[in-house]
């Protein structure tokens, strides 16, 4: 296939706000994971990526005042947003020619939990935050910056961010779109956070993606927007492209509401497709950002997924939620974003808190430093329900 | 890239209409109240009682849609499952909160929240009919469902699948529909009752001699300006090789809200002053995905080669004696705009 070039990304997460803070606390092994402060949550126990400001600091970043109606969830989509079109040189002017496909699940939960108890006897402003669903929140993360060709939402629960960007990706290649920022965002809320909690799926201390005596996830927030063009308007508008996306796969691993299959078919079809699109073996991949939950259940299935894509030569791989947390609808563009980094300053992602080999388990990363060129790197989202999927992000001048 | 041709090959519903049958198109209910749950088929006929028991309506009634379109398509494990839901499963969600608001959050179930996620429909289409192939849900207000036919359109185009089941899932509760009348949405004096809906139908690039009609192409455009509707309309219709005069009805998602109706009235009014005008909001109720129900209808109308008299618009008298295609327009706050145009075969 043609590639798909990505020109501008952006990032907003627990280990920094754009993409320089990001790499610099993936070099130092510096964590996003700690004791939560701006959730108003009882379960001080538990901890979290929690992107570390308010939302009345955040709206000072991004230069504007806060109202009740503003999610955080739009906060932090308009930050990385901004990141996201700033380096692509799009300005307000050009976006009636681009395409916005975003994720959220819990888009603006957090206001509306805040008040929720009285919602049978509020006025109409507040009937209008509390009836927010999903496109408001892409409504309100685009409204800073212009008018967009049109607005989408996708929503697939922790897969979300990667299947806006295989929606954005496929508008592309049949020629509906030349420019399209996808991605996701989702903060952190209560409905969430007690809702994970009763599937008891939360390790209580910082994850350990892979590791024998991983406990669970933590969960996180965040927001990641990626810029894709098609090879046209890279041309026309004279802009330098990051690196491409050269293949993507969609499946169902039907088998579990919240479980994932023993053998991970899901998982495993969607890798297989990724590579057979991309037109390249799995010895081509230097690198997989995991989905890496670090429950006992999607690890072992992920492993077993990727063991069964790369046999027994597998490349180096880690879970980066270990920095941001789960991420839920952000995390698929947030690795994205991550892996981006990867490619353009040629380091491995580390996988922290890894001590112990599961049985038969992978050995995650441990040192940034690759052994050989990365070129090509396979990252994986899964969700809820099994929708599960894979992309493979490629440097540029490869 | 040869266009390659889309088709409908079955789609069932549920609604405020009879459940899993064409007879709204000759014995239409009329409904007066301001919320109207779907009425609901027996579901024993589709899933076994101890299966059905676990889940709720919007569940329920989106299995039992996509099933019969599967049996009577003879599709067992179609490419893809795309799905359109703007507020998932409403149900779960709500429960879910109230309990955390009343119980706090120590003492809580995760059954809810366990199907609270808007992929609950679709995963479960993909979990209980085996299939494996590419599953997604589009969340995006008014035109979710119409996000699945652009899904399944462009795949269909660039090769990747040949068959999709695409639906469109909402549920509605008292306690959310009160909320949203606040809001203005629904529930006003004189409007199409707030609704739910289910619908599945079945999209093939190879036609069948039961298909109801072509889908000849489809737009999701920004309204920024006229001109970029304009432009829109313009490059759908030559798309199709059709020009405006050729076109013989244009189905609006009027309902009675004047706040609604405004962007459909101004549309019509000015590009399409001469063409027959089709509504079914008032058969079908309104609710965010019930342009499912528009897509649906349309179909069966260039399938019967009629339009039944209580679709058309009361003010204009174009009528059209035997329609060759129908151009669906669907709108979220006159901001965004979707275009689906369909022919007959």
């Amino acid at each position: 296939m043609e590639p798909i070039y990505i020109t501008g990304a952006g990032i907003a997460s627990a280990i920094g706000i754009g993409k320089e803070e990001t790499r610099e606390s993936l070099l130092k092994g510096k964590t996003g994971i700690r004791k939560i402060q701006y959730l108003q949550t009882q379960h001080h126990e538990i901890p979290a990526g929690e992107v570390p400001f308010s939302n009345a600091e955040m709206a000072e970043m991004l230069g504007i005042s806060e109202e009740p109606r503003l999610t955080r969830t739009a906060l932090l989509g308009r930050l990385a947003l901004r990141e996201a079109l700033q380096e692509a040189q799009l300005t307000s002017e050009m976006l009636h020619h681009v395409h916005f496909i975003s994720a959220t699940t819990v888009g603006g939960m957090d206001r509306r939990e805040l008040f929720h108890a009285q919602e049978e006897n509020c006025d109409k402003a507040h009937a209008i935050i509390a009836a927010h669903h999903c496109a408001n929140c892409t409504e309100m993360i685009a409204e800073q910056f212009g008018h967009f060709a049109s607005l989408s939402t996708v929503s697939t629960a922790c897969s979300s961010a990667t299947n806006a960007i295989i929606t954005g990706a496929n508008m592309l290649r049949c020629g509906m779109a030349d420019i399209v920022v996808v991605g996701g965002a989702e903060c952190l809320t209560k409905f969430h956070l007690n809702g994970f909690n009763t599937l008891m799926i939360l390790d209580q201390q910082p994850c350990k993606p892979f590791d024998k005596n991983r406990a669970g996830l933590n969960l996180g927030e965040g927001a990641a927007y990626l810029v894709m063009e098609s090879a046209e308007s890279v041309r026309k508008r004279n802009v330098k492209p990051l690196c491409t996306i050269s293949g993507y796969g969609n499946r169902c691993d039907a088998f579990h509401q919240t479980a994932s299959s023993p053998d991970g078919e899901g998982a495993y079809e969607a890798m297989k497709e990724a590579l057979e699109m991309a037109g390249l073996t799995p010895q081509d991949i230097q690198y997989i950002n995991a989905h890496g939950t670090g429950t006992p259940n999607n690890d072992e299935s992920e492993s077993h997924a990727i063991k069964r894509v790369f046999t027994e030569k597998l490349p180096p791989i880690s879970s980066t939620k270990s920095f941001t947390g789960h991420t839920t609808s952000a995390s698929g563009s947030i690795e994205a974003v991550i892996c981006i980094q990867a490619l353009e300053y040629q380091f491995l992602p580390l996988n922290l808190n890894w001590q112990t080999t599961m049985d038969e388990g992978i050995i995650p990363v441990t040192d940034t430093r690759p052994s050989t060129e990365i070129k090509h790197i396979l990252s994986n989202a899964f969700g809820f329900g099994g929708n599960d999927s894979s992309l493979i992000i490629s440097k540029y001048d490869v | 890239m040869n266009p390659k041709k889309v088709y409908i090959q079955a789609a069932e519903q549920i609604s405020i209409q009879q459940p899993l049958s064409e007879e709204w198109f000759s014995a239409p209910i009329f409904y007066h109240d301001g919320f109207v749950p779907a009425v609901n088929p027996a579901f024993r006929e589709y899933i076994a009682a101890n299966e059905a028991r676990r889940m709720g309506n919007l569940i329920k009634r989106a299995l039992v849609t996509s099933l019969k379109v599967l049996r009577k398509t003879e599709i067992d494990h179609p490419d893809a499952i795309i799905t359109g839901t703007c507020i998932g499963s409403l149900n779960c969600t709500e429960k879910f909160l109230q309990a955390l608001t009343e119980n706090g959050e120590q003492t809580l179930s995760p059954t809810y929240f366990m199907q609270s996620t808007h992929n609950t429909v679709g995963s479960t289409l993909g979990i209980y009919t085996k299939t494996h192939g590419y599953n997604t849900t589009y969340s995006h207000g008014e035109i979710s469902f119409d996000l699945t036919i652009l899904d399944a359109w462009m795949q269909m185009q660039l090769g990747k699948i040949s068959t999709a089941l695409v639906g469109g899932h909402e549920e509605m509760i008292e306690s959310y529909f009160k909320l949203l009348q606040k809001t203005g949405y629904v529930g006003l004096d004189g409007m199409a009752p707030c609704s739910e809906v289910a619908m599945s139908m079945m999209l093939n690039t190879q036609p069948h001699t039961e298909d109801l009609c072509e889908i000849a192409g489809i737009r999701i455009c920004n309204h920024t300006s006229a001109d970029s509707l304009n432009d829109c309309i313009d490059s759908l219709l030559h798309e199709a090789d059709l020009c405006r005069e050729q076109l013989c009805a244009v189905m609006t998602g009027k309902n009675g809200n004047p706040a609604n109706d405004k962007q459909y009235q101004e549309f019509a009014n000015s590009v399409f002053p001469q063409t027959s005008l089709l509504h079914y909001k008032h058969i079908f109720g309104e609710n965010y995905t019930v342009s499912a129900l528009a897509t649906y209808a349309a179909a069966h109308c260039l399938k019967e080669g009629y339009i039944p008299p209580f679709l058309y618009d009361t003010d204009r008298k174009e009528q059209c004696a035997s329609p060759q295609n129908i151009l669906l327009i669907n709108q979220t706050k006159g901001q965004e705009f979707s275009l689906i145009l369909l022919k007959k075969i």
